[in-house]
């Protein structure tokens, strides 16, 4: 299946569809075409979580990530700048200094896995995985489940209590 | 339910109480807003002992991992979660008291100071690296809301938003290292991957990506620490926070990230030997955590020299200490970790001692400057003694705790052969009597500005009570020396699998 | 034939793009989205050596927890965000110095 031309061509058109709005994200002037363009990115990864065989990590991270916080993040943009300010351009300093300084860490960072020699496992025909991994949550990984629902509590809670209005 | 999951929970009485608590008092806020700030206060109070009572019987516990790996059961881990509990609960007590608490809502502040309580807990205890992330966003996300409690206030704000992206990525930056980690060696679970190193795992070209994956790891260490250089957001952080969550983050999650730090290289990275931790060849990491003591240290002290506003003085201070801390991680031996449970005993009470002194302060004049405390003597002579005390503590003076704390980190490294180490540690020391020394100076000294003569400051029996709890400890170490030695030379010993 | 490294790299560039996102941009907004990418490539890292070097379930599961984390950090920041914008008036990082750094 890996050696199909066809899935190499779906794959490199969404490893680039993900980075290149990555990078549409980052640079963009206009901020509400980088929320959209994170949309994208996200709706990529998804889409190498396919890739991966990781079927319920990716509709997880569209529900999630896309209409969970991608919305809080549009939510966000709009509700921080009058409408009228919707072209307000946001100002980047220091902008060629960091630009050189990631780009030593990328190239860096891709050297140093290029070199590494990854342990290779016999990779096995995709199965559906949201069996498995209910499973796991209930037996080898109860305690995290447990805390992270905790953990959520105390996030909403304390995330309420911030934005309240103050009565003064 | 799967029986090994039932046993697993005798264990973890002291977490179930906690979240037990925290549910409580989530529920109890909702009532009428006339007894619902008692009753909150008492309930988090009673929640607490009751978790710290049941803390107590787990020293005797077998060693072992609970819940299939991801919290180990052993002395250290019980240890910390004594300490834990025990700044929690005083930061309990200290912060109704304060100006800065606003007291309509203040149910959530102890729902918040259970969750990060709970998380710590965690923290100290994790053995999986999943674990310890969760655990550590817990106690991070926590944090940056207790920080922004006054969310009308600016100065609260911003500290609460430069700490969150700060950590945000810091804590991003560490996960990445995890996932670098997990690809090399295939596990999360800390003694899995020590046994995967040993096997060849970060051998040969693997080494250098084993040291990246580290260094990243570092990131999320270095800032619940506050080690240079992930340090940046302390200052400004304790500055603008209100004064009893900044005495609670320089003690508590700075504790906990010194307990997972230590539980990470020792039990994840390391190779034992006997008694003796030693390093595998492929990655030095003693070393780096010695460049990072001696950084920190360093910064901290000079920093700390020219600050006129006394919360600040004391995040540097804070620093500085950190990187004595790490003196103790440093030198690879159980004296190391001895010394570095002794100075963080010794720590939590000359800290929050300084800090409460702070407090009074602050609900009298309004302010946090050096300025302010001119002529304290003459106000109030039994808070000028408490915080003489302390400063005297914080400086290493004997026969104050402080003292002790440093001859213990100091020694473990002399004997280890690292006696310029301490050196540079004693000088260190020195540098900070100029501003902790300032402080007293001011107080006792310095005449007051002209004017009018502010009235003399009387203390609530509350604020008594509790600036007692914190001066006993520190002037009185010596007097429970023995115990103190017993309990920390019971608790190094760590979960190896 | 697509193997690990393809994956590796597309997460060293979403990596490296959040840190740039995060190190030059001013709006509070725009740093959290580079946040979001950070963990997300490390997402991948996980789930890519899931499947390719390791064979198990772990990475996926890891993956999961940090999509739940990320949601309450996301929700966290905004809510401070916001909050900081009552305030102020501006999420510009740069008037959000009255701190002494």
């Amino acid at each position: 299946m890996d050696t199909n031309i066809l899935t190499q061509i779906v794959f490199y058109f969404f490893a680039a569809m993900t980075v290149l709005s990555a990078v549409v994200v980052v640079f963009s002037k206009n901020l509400i075409h980088s929320a959209f363009a994170l949309l994208f990115t996200f709706f990529g990864v998804a889409a190498l979580y396919v890739f991966l065989g990781a079927d319920f990590l990716a509709a997880t991270q569209m529900v999630i990530y896309v209409g969970g916080i991608l919305v809080l993040l549009i939510f966000g943009v709009m509700l921080t700048h009058k409408i009228a300010e919707m072209q307000l351009k946001s100002e980047t300093f220091q902008f060629w200094p960091g630009l050189a300084l990631v780009s030593v860490v990328f190239l860096g960072l891709v050297f140093v896995m290029l070199k590494t020699t990854w342990h290779s496992a016999v990779v096995q025909e995709m199965k559906p995985t949201t069996a498995a991994i209910g499973e796991l949550f209930m037996t080898d990984y109860i305690l995290p489940f447990e805390v992270a629902s905790v953990f959520l509590l105390i996030a909403l809670i304390g995330a309420a209590m911030i934005v309240r209005r103050r009565s003064q | 339910m799967n029986p090994q999951i039932l046993k697993d929970l005798q264990a973890f009485y002291p977490e179930i109480t906690l979240t037990a608590t925290l549910l409580a008092v989530i529920l109890i806020d909702l009532a009428a807003p006339r007894i619902r700030q008692a009753t909150t206060f008492l309930f988090t109070a009673i929640g607490l002992l009751l978790a710290l009572a049941l803390t107590f019987p787990l020293f005797a516990a077998k060693s072992g991992t609970l819940f299939y790996g991801m919290v180990a059961l052993d002395p250290m881990a019980v240890f910390f979660k004594g300490f834990l509990i025990i700044t929690s609960f005083l930061i309990l007590l200290v912060a109704p008291g304060s100006k800065e608490i606003a007291k309509e809502h203040i149910g959530e502040f102890y729902t918040l100071l259970l969750g990060v309580t709970l998380g710590m807990v965690l923290l100290a205890s994790a053995t999986d690296m999943l674990m310890l992330f969760l655990a550590l966003e817990m106690v991070s996300v926590s944090s940056y809301i207790m920080v922004g409690y006054l969310s009308t206030e600016r100065q609260s704000n911003e500290a609460s938003l430069k700490y969150f992206l700060f950590g945000a990525v810091s804590t991003g930056s560490m996960l990445y290292g995890i996932t670098l980690l997990f690809g090399l060696t295939g596990t999360t679970k800390l003694v899995l991957i020590r046994e995967a190193i040993i096997h060849g795992a970060g051998d040969g070209n693997n080494g250098l990506m084993l040291l990246i994956a580290t260094i990243f790891i570092m990131a999320g260490f270095g800032f619940k620490t506050a080690s240079v250089p992930f340090h940046f957001w302390c200052p400004d952080v304790y500055t603008g926070a209100p004064t009893p969550v900044t005495a609670f983050l320089s003690v508590g999650p700075k504790a906990a990230g010194f307990a997972t730090l230590i539980r990470f290289f020792f039990t994840g990275l390391s190779d034992t030997a006997g008694s003796i931790w030693g390093f595998f060849p492929a990655m030095n990491w003693a070393l780096l955590v010695l460049m990072i003591s001696i950084i920190t240290m360093t910064l901290g002290n000079i920093a700390a020299l020219r600050q006129e506003n006394l919360k600040r003085m004391l995040a540097y201070s804070s620093i500085a200490h950190a990187g004595y801390i790490l003196m103790g991680v440093v030198v690879l031996t159980p004296q190391g970790l001895q010394s570095v449970l002794v100075y963080l005993i010794t720590y939590l009470f000359m800290n929050l001692g300084a800090f409460m002194v702070v407090i009074e302060v602050y609900n009298r004049t309004g302010s946090f400057e050096l300025n302010d405390y001119r002529g304290l003597w003459r106000r109030s002579p039994f808070l000028t003694i408490a915080m003489t005390i302390f400063m005297l503590s914080l400086m290493g003076i004997p026969p104050f705790a402080g003292f002790f704390g440093k001859l213990y980190v100091f020694g473990a490294a002399v004997n280890h052969n690292l006696a310029w180490f301490a050196v540079l540690g004693a000088l260190n020391s020195v540098i900070a009597v100029y501003y902790y020394a300032r402080v007293i100076k001011t107080m006792i000294i310095d005449a007051e500005p002209e004017g009018a003569q502010a009235p003399p400051i009387s203390l609530s029996w509350t604020s008594h009570i509790l600036m007692w709890a914190m001066l006993l400890p520190t002037a009185g170490l010596m007097l429970f020396w023995d115990r103190i030695q017993e309990i920390t030379s019971n608790s190094i010993t760590l979960f190896f699998g | 034939m697509i193997g690990l490294s393809h994956y590796l790299i597309i997460s060293a560039a979403l990596f490296s793009l959040g840190i740039m996102a995060v190190m030059t941009r001013k709006n509070a907004v725009n740093v959290l989205m580079g946040v979001e990418l950070i963990l997300n490539s490390a997402n991948l890292n996980l789930v890519a050596f899931s499947r390719y070097a390791w064979m198990n379930l772990d990475g996926q599961l890891y993956a999961v927890f940090v999509i739940v984390i990320a949601a309450a950090e996301a929700a966290v920041g905004l809510a401070i965000v916001l909050s900081m914008y009552r305030l102020l008036k501006s999420v510009n990082l740069d008037k959000a110095d009255t701190l002494k750094g």
